[in-house]
């Protein structure tokens, strides 16, 4: 058994698709504990039991249209007129349009695609210098992964069973933290290269505020409408979409209907089947593992060397972050929480707190090679070598370290509501 | 192999159009039964389980358009660590492996359907029906990774 897993991880090392690896091990996983392979179908279609799963693509519809709507242009448009003037401004001007856009597409690279090309020729034009505009433009590609309505956040919620409202909740202090500590390493850092920034001035506000106030209104009517207890996530989602297709439809008439609504439909059809299919072949996976009492030996183990929360904790950084470095976000969460959750809860963490350590980790590991998809993303986008990128985001990889640590030992910061 | 390759492309325009559809009709049954709840203080029947059903269709559909784009999730330290022209090399034994795990779940995925046919009330037919998405769904995946085996590919799977 121990050689087919090996043989697994050397195929998914080479390109085997995740969902086709964790597919090979389910099946060789039953046929070992002599179980029928459609015991894994079973699991698959309880899948549509999930009451909170037709949020993920219809959030990602919402994403993916704003994307193509040409909201990117706007929301920089508008945080350059109220931020711009702050010493940094324009680096703080990014990293809350990232923060803003990331939350609704999903950290799929498309923040760095289309948010990066605008604003590398901006920080460079005003003098920033090249190393801090790369790095704040890598790391800043995953900036938001903790505001809602962020498709990780509403993954770990299905596959951990925990409420999503809690998880939206529990992300506002430490994703507004991290935010606030990347805005005053660009504030000094504007300081010190003596970088330009405009004086702010009300019309010019006020026309940026006209353009983009309907894009800026989309997580406030959303976090009213959930918190305010007037929709449901799986209603919020199916909201959201409707107004972003009117918004891009008919208000900004950046969309044509007519044309573009079939491939964006299409373009949010890929994303969401190569991140469901994964949690639709772990899911059968993860229960054959529980089966065989996996979590409660790993737990076992745990309990012989480890004899406190901090201990475990520790480890928890240490191992997520290895995971950070190797697998992306979305399998991450399939195949990883399932494991970690019953350990977590032994050693006293709160699911919704280890849900933000767990986002926190992978978050940072998006930037961190070997297989940090920001830095593939932002070297194709930049057109420069992997190793400087990730060089050029040390020190923001840094800041997020220091904030890694405030968000895992300081859990009311995540459970502020409770 | 220019016949595999226009049935290839219909296969593909049809499963575009089928996981597009499929989310265009989930996003209009959610808001409709959001305005029955909420104007005429009624629902429609089943439409919570049909709207669940149809993020596996989204998610099948989409799924098998994901391999002919190459979109499928990957850990891509192949990408760090080895040559383009290796990874060219690797891209069809991959896709080859990936539609054999694809065909064992197929079978295990009619196996239950058929059970599924046999055993359900005379009531709940119709949701085994829906769920006949899932058999369908492993069969196009299988005959997707299929076809990308025997077509093969220019790019590599690092080309974004």
């Amino acid at each position: 058994m121990l050689y087919l897993v090996i043989v697994l991880v050397l195929l998914a090392l080479f390109g085997l698709p995740l969902f086709a690896v964790l597919g090979a091990g389910s099946l060789l996983f039953a046929q070992n504990s002599d179980l029928d392979s459609a015991l894994l179908i079973v699991e698959l279609n309880r899948l549509a039991t999930s009451p909170n799963l037709t949020a993920i693509p219809l959030f990602t519809f919402a994403g993916v249209a704003l994307a193509a709507g040409g909201a990117p242009q706007r929301l920089i448009r508008l945080f350059n007129a109220l931020l711009g003037w702050l010493p940094g401004g324009l680096a703080i001007v990014a990293i809350a349009t990232c923060a803003f856009f990331t939350s609704f597409s999903g950290a799929s690279g498309v923040t760095i695609l289309a948010l990066g090309g605008l604003l590398y020729p901006v920080l460079r034009k005003v003098h920033y210098p090249e190393r801090f505009a790369l790095g704040l433009l890598t790391t800043s590609g995953s900036l938001g992964l903790l505001f809602a309505p962020s498709l990780a956040i509403l993954l770990y919620g299905i596959v951990a069973g925990v409420n999503i409202d809690e998880m939206f909740l529990a992300g506002i202090v430490p994703g507004a933290v991290l935010m606030i500590m990347l805005g005053i390493y660009a504030g000094f850092t504007g300081a010190r290269f003596g970088v330009h920034h405009h004086t702010f001035t009300w019309h010019v506000a006020l026309r940026a505020m006209r353009s983009a106030y309907a894009d800026i209104l989309l997580p406030v009517l959303i976090i009213v409408g959930i918190f305010g207890g007037f929709v449901t996530i799986s209603e919020a989602a199916a909201c959201t979409a409707l107004y972003v297709l009117v918004l891009e439809g008919f208000i900004h008439r950046s969309i044509s209907l007519k044309n573009r609504l079939v491939p964006l439909l299409a373009d949010t059809a890929v994303l969401v089947g190569s991140i469901l299919i994964i949690l639709g072949v772990a899911i059968g996976l993860t229960n054959l593992m529980i089966d065989a009492q996996l979590p409660m030996k790993l737990l076992a183990w745990m309990e012989d060397s480890i004899d406190s929360q901090l201990k475990f904790l520790i480890l928890l950084n240490i191992f997520l972050l290895a995971v950070g470095a190797m697998m992306d976000i979305f399998s991450a969460t399939v195949v990883i929480v399932p494991l970690i959750l019953p350990l977590a809860q032994r050693f006293g963490v709160d699911p919704v707190h280890l849900g933000i350590i767990f986002l926190a980790n992978l978050e940072i590991g998006y930037s961190t090679p070997p297989v940090g998809i920001n830095l593939f993303i932002a070297s194709q986008r930049f057109e420069k070598p992997i190793l400087g990128l990730f060089r050029a985001a040390l020190p923001f990889l840094g800041i997020m370290l220091v904030w890694l640590v405030i968000v895992t030992y300081l859990p009311f910061m995540s459970l502020w509501w409770q | 192999m220019l016949v595999i390759k226009h049935l290839h492309n219909r296969l593909i325009q049809l499963e575009t159009w089928l996981a597009a559809g499929s989310l265009f009709l989930l996003l209009a049954l959610a808001l409709l039964q959001i305005l029955a709840r909420n104007f005429f203080d009624a629902g429609i029947a089943e439409a919570d389980t049909l709207t669940r059903y149809l993020v596996l269709y989204v998610t099948f559909f989409g799924a098998a358009v994901a391999v002919q784009r190459d979109r499928h999730i990957k850990i891509d330290v192949c990408c760090t660590l080895l040559s383009p022209a290796l990874l060219r090399k690797l891209y069809r034994p991959t896709q080859l492996l990936a539609a054999l795990v694809c065909a064992f779940l197929a079978d295990a995925a009619i196996r239950y359907w058929r059970d599924e046919w046999l055993y359900a009330p005379d009531h709940e037919r119709w949701l085994v029906l829906v769920g006949l998405v899932i058999p369908v769904g492993f069969v196009l995946l299988t005959i997707q990774f299929s076809l990308a085996a025997l077509l093969g590919r220019e790019e590599t799977c690092c080309t974004l």
